[in-house]
């Protein structure tokens, strides 16, 4: 799975397709307040939805080292975090640029940006934990503890409160269901675009990360631990 | 001669700068994305012989 190529070949042409028809499609003009700038939904949101599903990843390979003890599961999760934590920044900056010419200011204070930027510090002091232990075991032990803690930080900070209040994000309070899923905020013509993007950015995040497991592979073969 | 020099200019004008020259920026964010594949992809052929080693 690691090796293989069909998905790495699917996310080239998911994203040609989204670099390319995403700048063709059709998109509503509303009340001409985005204008075009509504095209960034195909950048910006998959960034987190890219996020989101690494972290998971992440998780699901956390709680399997703190069930096996296996090192190995020690290195998915970190890579899958990492790389999670890539998107996640990558996310938030795009999301201060589109925020500086939408909304007047690069930070407004709305809920999910708050949200995020509490949710992405949260992250980075599982990286810090990392650092700060040095041995392996003791590490790969309280990292896969915390991991799991600062996903399930993500349900209030990214998935409820900003729900609740008010919010210049689609889904904020008054509006319908989850804007990520059943998105009756988008048109039909986004949506042919946005889904592959999703899937596009996503599998590319997935094949830096196993570019970083496989390095961390030969490095613990390398010292002997595996 | 000058405005002679803009019709033609401006007849010459391809699919690149039509309307909104969107095109310009699609074409300039898929030589992006295809560079980016391609160093990932070496990146990845680089670790498969490290991994053969």
């Amino acid at each position: 799975m690691l090796r293989a190529k069909w998905w790495k070949v699917l996310s080239f042409v998911l994203l040609l397709y989204t670099c390319t028809y995403g700048f063709l499609v059709k998109v509503p003009r509303l009340d001409d307040r985005m204008k075009e700038s509504i095209r960034n939904f195909f950048f910006h949101v998959p960034m987190w939805f890219g996020m989101m599903i690494l972290l998971f990843v992440s998780l699901v390979y956390a709680i399997k080292y703190l069930k096996s003890g296996d090192l190995v599961h020690d290195v998915y999760s970190f890579a899958f975090a990492s790389m999670g934590l890539v998107f996640g920044t990558l996310g938030i900056i795009t999301g201060a640029v589109w925020a500086n010419y939408q909304w007047g200011s690069p930070w407004v204070g709305d809920p999910k940006q708050n949200g995020a930027a509490i949710a992405l510090l949260i992250y980075f002091a599982y990286f810090v934990l990392r650092g700060s232990l040095l041995d392996i075991e003791k590490r790969a032990r309280l990292s896969a503890v915390y991991n799991i803690f600062s996903f399930f930080m993500l349900f209030p900070t990214l998935w409820i409160l900003p729900r609740l209040t008010e919010s210049l994000h689609p889904g904020g309070q008054g509006s319908d269901g989850n804007p990520g899923i059943n998105g009756k905020d988008m048109s039909s013509n986004m949506r042919t675009v946005f889904y592959p993007a999703v899937i596009g950015w996503t599998l590319l995040g997935v094949w830096i990360t196993t570019l970083k497991i496989r390095v961390q592979m030969i490095q613990l073969k390398k010292d002997g631990l595996l | 001669m000058i405005q002679l020099l803009e019709t033609q200019i401006a007849s010459n004008e391809g699919i690149m700068v039509q309307s909104g020259k969107i095109y310009l920026v699609m074409t300039i964010v898929s030589i992006i994305l295809i560079g980016l594949f391609i160093y990932v992809a070496s990146i990845d052929k680089k670790i498969t012989q490290l991994e053969k080693k």
